[in-house]
């Protein structure tokens, strides 16, 4: 009689680094759907709900949060081990926003009667949350944010509009930032709320984004009236809460995964087009090999850092500026090297690892997402080089 | 990968033993404080300080690389890197990586000499500009030496030179008839001599140079780390001070965010080389030491090229002047830069070495 595979979660944070990682690995050969993998665009939950439950299903779902509340309770460093084995594999993403950031949110801030409420049914895929932050007017400065909550009675009342809300059109329920207190400073009239995107007033438009994929949509709130309950914490300390939340998840913007995916898209685009022995193409394809491995180096020391215990601070900025920028270079030198291909719709030659329009296109939200490259630089200039304001 | 980047694999102990290093070389080579010495320094002959060379010899630093069996310290290629950087943060003159190199071959009393500082060896290894490694004319037989080589840092103040030859390493004392030196300034203040050999009377050594100099690379580019972190820091001192349009200059977002990116690539050097120092430590492998190597050395090279410039232009019109430091450091980086092969000669080496890993990509 064999042990039960994958071992419970208390079994799995006892094991070291390595052991961990093939335990990962041989967790996605066996229940991995083949079909979904390396996906060229973000799937829906109708494409990637069957990964979903059958992570539910195996409780590998939310490897972050606490046992106590069905979560995997595994340390930062295992979390980067799976995170890693998962990219490496070409998993596609879920609708994590539940995961990611409504639960740890409500973990820490949450009522006793939300958390009852909400966390069994994120872990179950009965609901799926998308993430109402950014405005059409409130994009890196977030704070001037305009979507207003007023309490009427027992109810918040709901006006405003939210953009970017990625898989709207997916999700059942939203969470949130919306001005309570006009009269405040910008950063403390904001609140938390959630809201049922079935509720009355509620209505999506998904847009459409350069890679020509509705994953993106703007979401209306027009008289929406929720409990007062959905209030997540206390009233005004919306913004801190945000900011609090953003962990040591930072470092995932700065994985060298999506560069070094990109940069063997390269190679093989260089030997289709027959130029990869060509002096000039080595030379630049080395720079981005070197750029990319120094990346790695780099990236290294805060997964080192993450390893000890140690939080990470605002320089980790960097390696969301150097990574993002590096994958934009190869995406830019594989649109030059690929002659007319370069204009293609869809793969070359029906070849899904010859798409250089494709990766060039993802390439170009990198510095955008997360915080624009320019608001990293502020971050780095002000938090890190202690630059005066 | 149970490696951590840093050197400091081995835990709490290596890390404590790296900062004690650097404390240490702090007596010679403060970061700190004025450039006054090392200004005093240029163009005069030989170039360097030699009570501040006995010191260091005192410090037991000319061995760092030599096992303890053989009078040295037998510290790793990361204490090594936290040593050269320092060197490198105070502009340090003395010929620190030239002399531990010429430890790798040098003989028991020789060796002996070197460490004391009663004798100075330095190799002479080069016959062009910019590569690590290229085919040598230099002959050594019967005894002799016949060749010329090339930007040797420092030797005005050798007794004797390491020279490598098609037949292998070759010692040829500076005073020898058969030897002529012609020395040539450096931007930096140094100079570099070159070596005539018609004949000159040489003894055999024995020992890897090869790996010595793939390491001596490796300190060059932590001696460049050490140079582009300081002239940063002074830069941003500047910037958090200077004022113009009734503010702080540090505040402007144009001078801001050249700022981060200099930082980028100032971490992605440490990193690198960091990373390298632990290669060299944990394999004797050719192949993963020089692909390390060269990878280091690339980016130190074009960063500390980069910092040193970008320091003149944030700075604005007193960098300009020679009696500002910022100028110390851009004409050493100019000095150092291609020292142990070009940031170009070692990407292409990278490229022939090291295979398109697995690694990079699904």
């Amino acid at each position: 009689m064999t042990d039960p595979f994958p071992p419970p979660a208390e079994v799995l944070d006892q094991l070291d680094d390595e052991a961990f990682r093939l335990v990962v690995r041989r967790f996605l050969a066996e229940n991995y759907p083949p079909a979904l993998r390396n996906p060229p665009k973000r799937l829906h939950w109708r494409e990637n709900k069957v990964w979903y439950l059958k992570l539910a299903e195996k409780n590998w779902l939310a490897p972050g949060w606490p046992r106590e509340y069905g979560g995997m309770g595994l340390s930062a460093a295992k979390q980067i081990i799976m995170t890693e084995e998962f990219e490496r594999y070409g998993c596609a993403r879920v609708n994590d926003h539940g995961i990611v950031m409504v639960g740890p949110l409500l973990i820490r801030y949450g009522s006793e009667e939300q958390k009852r409420y909400f966390l069994p049914r994120i872990l179950s895929g009965e609901h799926i949350w998308c993430q109402g932050y950014s405005e059409p007017n409130a994009g890196s400065d977030l704070a001037s944010l305009r979507t207003e909550a007023v309490l009427e009675g027992d109810h918040w009342v709901i006006n405003g509009q939210k953009t970017w809300t990625t898989l709207a059109s997916d999700a059942n329920w939203i969470f949130l930032l919306a001005r309570t207190d006009k009269r405040a400073k910008q950063q403390q009239g904001i609140s938390f709320l959630l809201v049922p995107m079935a509720a009355k007033g509620v209505s999506v438009r998904p847009i459409i984004n350069l890679e020509l994929h509705d994953e993106f949509c703007e979401t209306f709130f027009d008289n929406v009236r929720v409990p007062k309950e959905n209030l997540v914490g206390e009233i005004n300390q919306g913004w801190t809460m945000a900011k609090a939340l953003l962990g040591f998840e930072r470092i995932f913007l700065g994985s060298p995964r999506q560069s070094a995916y990109a940069l063997t898209r390269l190679r093989r685009l260089a030997e289709h087009v027959g130029i990869s022995d060509a002096p000039v193409f080595i030379d630049r394809y080395t720079r981005l090999r070197l750029d990319l491995a120094d990346h790695r180096a780099l990236y290294e020391t805060y997964v080192a850092k993450l390893r000890r215990g140690e939080a990470l601070g605002a320089d980790v900025s960097m390696l969301k500026v150097n990574q993002s920028e590096i994958f934009q270079r190869i995406s830019e030198f594989m649109l030059e090297i690929a002659g007319e291909n370069a204009g293609l719709l869809e793969p070359i030659e029906g070849n899904r690892d010859l798409h250089p329009a494709g990766i060039f296109i993802q390439a170009r939200p990198a510095s955008i997402y997360g915080g624009t490259n320019e608001i990293q630089r502020n971050i780095i200039a002000k938090n890190v080089l202690d630059l005066p304001a | 990968m149970t490696n951590e980047p840093g050197g400091m694999n081995e835990g709490a102990g290596r890390a404590e033993g790296l900062r004690l290093i650097r404390e240490s070389a702090a007596a010679v080579a403060p970061r700190q404080g004025d450039l006054r010495r090392i200004r005093a320094l240029r163009f005069t002959r030989p170039g360097f300080d030699p009570a501040i060379w006995r010191e260091i010899c005192a410090m037991g630093w000319v061995g760092i690389r030599v096992p303890e069996g053989q009078g040295g310290a037998g510290l790793g290629m990361a204490e090594y890197c936290a040593l050269a950087e320092e060197f490198g943060a105070a502009l340090m003159p003395e010929p620190l990586i030239g002399a531990v190199l010429a430890t790798a071959v040098l003989p028991a009393a020789l060796l002996a000499d070197q460490l004391s500082g009663r004798r100075l060896i330095l190799p002479a290894w080069q016959e062009k500009s910019g590569a690590l490694h290229a085919p040598l004319t230099t002959s050594f037989s019967n005894g002799g030496v016949f060749g010329r080589k090339v930007f040797v840092p420092m030797a005005a103040g050798a007794d004797g030179f390491v020279v490598t030859a098609r037949e292998g390493c070759a010692l040829v004392p500076a005073s020898a008839e058969a030897v002529s030196l012609v020395l040539a300034d450096t931007q930096d203040g140094g100079h570099f001599g070159a070596l005539s050999c018609d004949d000159a009377p040489a003894s055999a050594l024995a020992g890897d140079f090869a790996a010595a100099l793939e390491e001596a690379t490796l300190a060059t580019s932590a001696y460049l780390l050490g140079l582009m972190d300081r002239v940063f820091a002074l830069t941003l001192d500047y910037l958090r001070t200077r004022t113009q349009f009734g503010r702080k200059i540090g505040s402007f977002q144009a001078l801001q965010h050249r700022s981060a990116d200099l930082k980028i690539q100032l971490e992605l050097t440490r990193a690198s080389v960091a990373a390298a120092a632990d290669v060299l430590d944990a394999t004797a492998e050719p192949g993963p030491r020089q692909a390390a190597v060269s990878r280091a050395k690339a980016r130190a090279s074009d960063a500390a090229l980069r910092l040193t410039r970008e320091a003149i232009q944030l700075h604005g019109g007193i960098a300009y002047t020679d009696e500002y430091d910022a100028g110390l450091f851009l004409r050493k980086a100019m000095v150092v830069a291609n020292q142990f092969g070009s940031s170009a000669w070692h990407r292409a080496r990278f490229a022939a070495i090291a295979p398109d890993s697995e690694d990079e990509g699904p």
